[in-house]
């Protein structure tokens, strides 16, 4: 029998699969497909104060083994979620985690405060949103305007764990750390890799915002290379995702150092895909003799 | 033991190539025999289609029904890209996938909640197909009756496809092509206009499907009824936002609150 539960921070997940935010909506439509109970944690689609319009389309396109999106973060906004999404969720035997997203730490906080005084069993700081008083830079790029989100958002957050996403726009190991000295519980990562793809024959950006982020199997050497050196950096649990979609990619993942692993794009391509992901892991460690999948975290042989 | 991912979807199939018929040189009917029965589908809906499981190309892509022959779905595509492209080279027998009926159809339009959709006896359904739309609005013909005025368009009157047996399942079909090498000169939609010239709009009901350009003219013929979006899909079930349709409360989902609009509801630039 296979042990499939871990433990991020005081979340407890009966396995490692999440979601990752923006890729299972807020969890209805996947419903149709599978239980969410049979999930590790929703991640639930980012939340702003107010409802967020998004990108004007083409939104996504697809490249080699990946695609590049710029949704630009729609989304139904706090009010919505708390009144209809999350009550909705509430159905199924699952943690949730709310992703937050912000144009100002005031904003985060404001969000943290509400989310976790909601119940929800994690937060998830999406810090590649435009810190609209630094003139636009991502919150995840400025260390010293980074460290005091987490710290700010940290004093707020009482009963949720708390987990800081990472920009893989900038160097992984110093903002892992920076995340947990202020008061992180896990550290998720990578987001998508801004991108750019161009139709040569009517020269325009395949997608209207110029610049998009690249998901998929594309990015996922990347983002184990960055999960491996975040997960020597800290001692908090590290949520490896990036581009997983069999049981052997969140494997390595969790080789490379992860706790839990996310399923994204790969749920775009088969909405099943996360539970044939448990399911490929369940395979492995039987295949391997290896009865708690937290044994595999980190045990890469270098 | 029991797989978690046994599968409890009632609309996620493999399917077998039954045919891949060549219209012409970028024209194809693909005819697909499901594994296991799926429901619908009705005129408008979609499937996403992937070749296989491989992971390049990575996303499957969306394809409205076309029609039910032979105990097939046939899906109608146009050869445009690198997917499409590989389609071309699908032989009877080989497997493929499918995941589908998708998306909100055209609403009734016969029977009792016909006069609900403003499409009563007393009037005459107006269809507008721009290119490869066409695979869209073909379903809807045939449950017409015959009572359909066909409006279809492409840029020159060799990529017209199927011309006899739309005059066959329509009242009345008039063709345009952008170069005036058959019938009208111009697009569907102005062959549209000029038909509806001196005719009280209040006697149709519009349905059409083709590029935005296309569904905005249509949009502003004046008659009510129905268009039917084209957007790039990553996902078909309502997660990614990728297929995002602008309407006046905001971007809306071509996969999920669509591919059908009331006409008005959608707005194109």
């Amino acid at each position: 029998m296979t042990d499939l539960r871990v433990g991020i921070g005081s979340l407890k997940l009966k396995n490692p699969v999440m979601t990752a935010s923006g890729t299972a909506g807020y969890g209805a439509e996947l419903a149709e497909f599978f239980d969410p109970s049979l999930l590790g944690a929703l991640v639930m689609k980012g939340i702003s104060l107010e409802p967020w319009q998004g990108n004007p389309p083409p939104r996504i396109t697809e490249t080699p083994c990946g695609m590049i999106n710029s949704i630009g973060l729609q989304n139904v906004g706090l009010e919505m979620f708390l009144r209809e999404k999350l009550p909705f969720a509430r159905q199924w035997d699952v943690p949730v985690i709310a992703n937050i997203l912000g144009t100002s730490a005031d904003e985060y906080v404001r969000l943290a405060a509400e989310l976790d005084g909601a119940g929800v069993e994690g937060i998830e700081l999406n810090v590649s949103c435009p810190n609209i008083k630094k003139g636009g830079i991502s919150f995840g790029r400025d260390m010293a305007v980074f460290a005091r989100l987490v710290g700010a958002v940290r004093k707020t957050v009482k009963s949720a764990a708390l987990i800081v996403k990472l920009t893989p726009d900038a160097p992984v190991a110093e903002f892992a750390r920076a995340a947990e000295e202020s008061g992180a519980d896990a550290v998720s990562l990578i987001n998508s890799i801004p991108a750019m793809a161009i139709d040569v024959n009517t020269r325009r950006p395949l997608v209207k915002n110029v610049i998009g982020g690249l998901s998929g199997p594309a990015v996922k050497p990347i983002a184990v290379r960055m999960v491996y050196q975040a997960s020597r950096a800290v001692r908090v649990p590290v949520i490896g995702m990036g581009g997983i979609t069999e049981g052997r990619d969140a494997v390595e993942f969790m080789l490379a150092g992860a706790h839990a692993v996310a399923v994204g794009t790969a749920i775009f391509s088969d909405p099943m895909a996360p539970l044939k992901i448990l399911d490929g892991i369940r395979a492995y460690m039987e295949n391997h003799g290896i009865k708690r999948v937290s044994a595999i975290t980190g045990s890469v042989r270098t | 033991m029991k797989s978690a991912s046994s599968d409890t979807s009632s609309i996620l199939s493999r399917a077998a190539v039954k045919s891949n018929i060549k219209l012409n040189a970028s024209n194809f009917i693909l005819g697909l025999v499901p594994e296991r029965a799926l429901p619908g589908p009705r005129p408008g809906q979609f499937f996403m289609f992937g070749i296989d499981s491989r992971k390049d190309p990575l996303l499957r892509r969306p394809f409205c029904y076309f029609r039910k022959e032979d105990g097939a779905i046939q899906i109608l595509y146009r050869v445009v890209g690198r997917v499409t492209t590989l389609m071309t080279g699908l032989r009877a027998g080989e497997t493929v996938e499918i995941l589908g009926p998708l998306g909100n159809g055209y609403p009734d339009f016969l029977g009792s909640k016909a006069e609900e959709a403003g499409n009563g006896k007393g009037k005459t359904p107006l269809v507008i197909a721009g290119g490869v739309g066409l695979a869209s609005v073909y379903p809807l013909l045939a449950g017409l009756d015959g009572r359909a005025h066909l409006f279809y368009g492409e840029r020159t009157g060799a990529s017209l496809l199927l011309v006899d047996e739309l005059r066959r399942l329509s009242g009345q079909v008039t063709l345009a092509t952008e170069d005036g090498s058959a019938g009208f000169k111009g697009t569907a939609a102005e062959a549209a206009k000029v038909f509806l010239k001196g005719r009280d709009k209040k006697d149709f009901t519009l349905y059409a499907c083709g590029p935005n350009g296309m569904l905005k003219a249509a949009s502003a013929l004046g008659v009510d009824g129905y268009i039917a979006s084209e957007e790039k899909m990553a996902c078909g079930v309502g997660v990614c936002l990728g297929c995002a349709v602008k309407t006046a409360g905001g971007f809306k989902r071509a996969c999920k609150d669509g591919p059908v609009f009331k006409i008005g509801e959608a707005l194109f630039d």
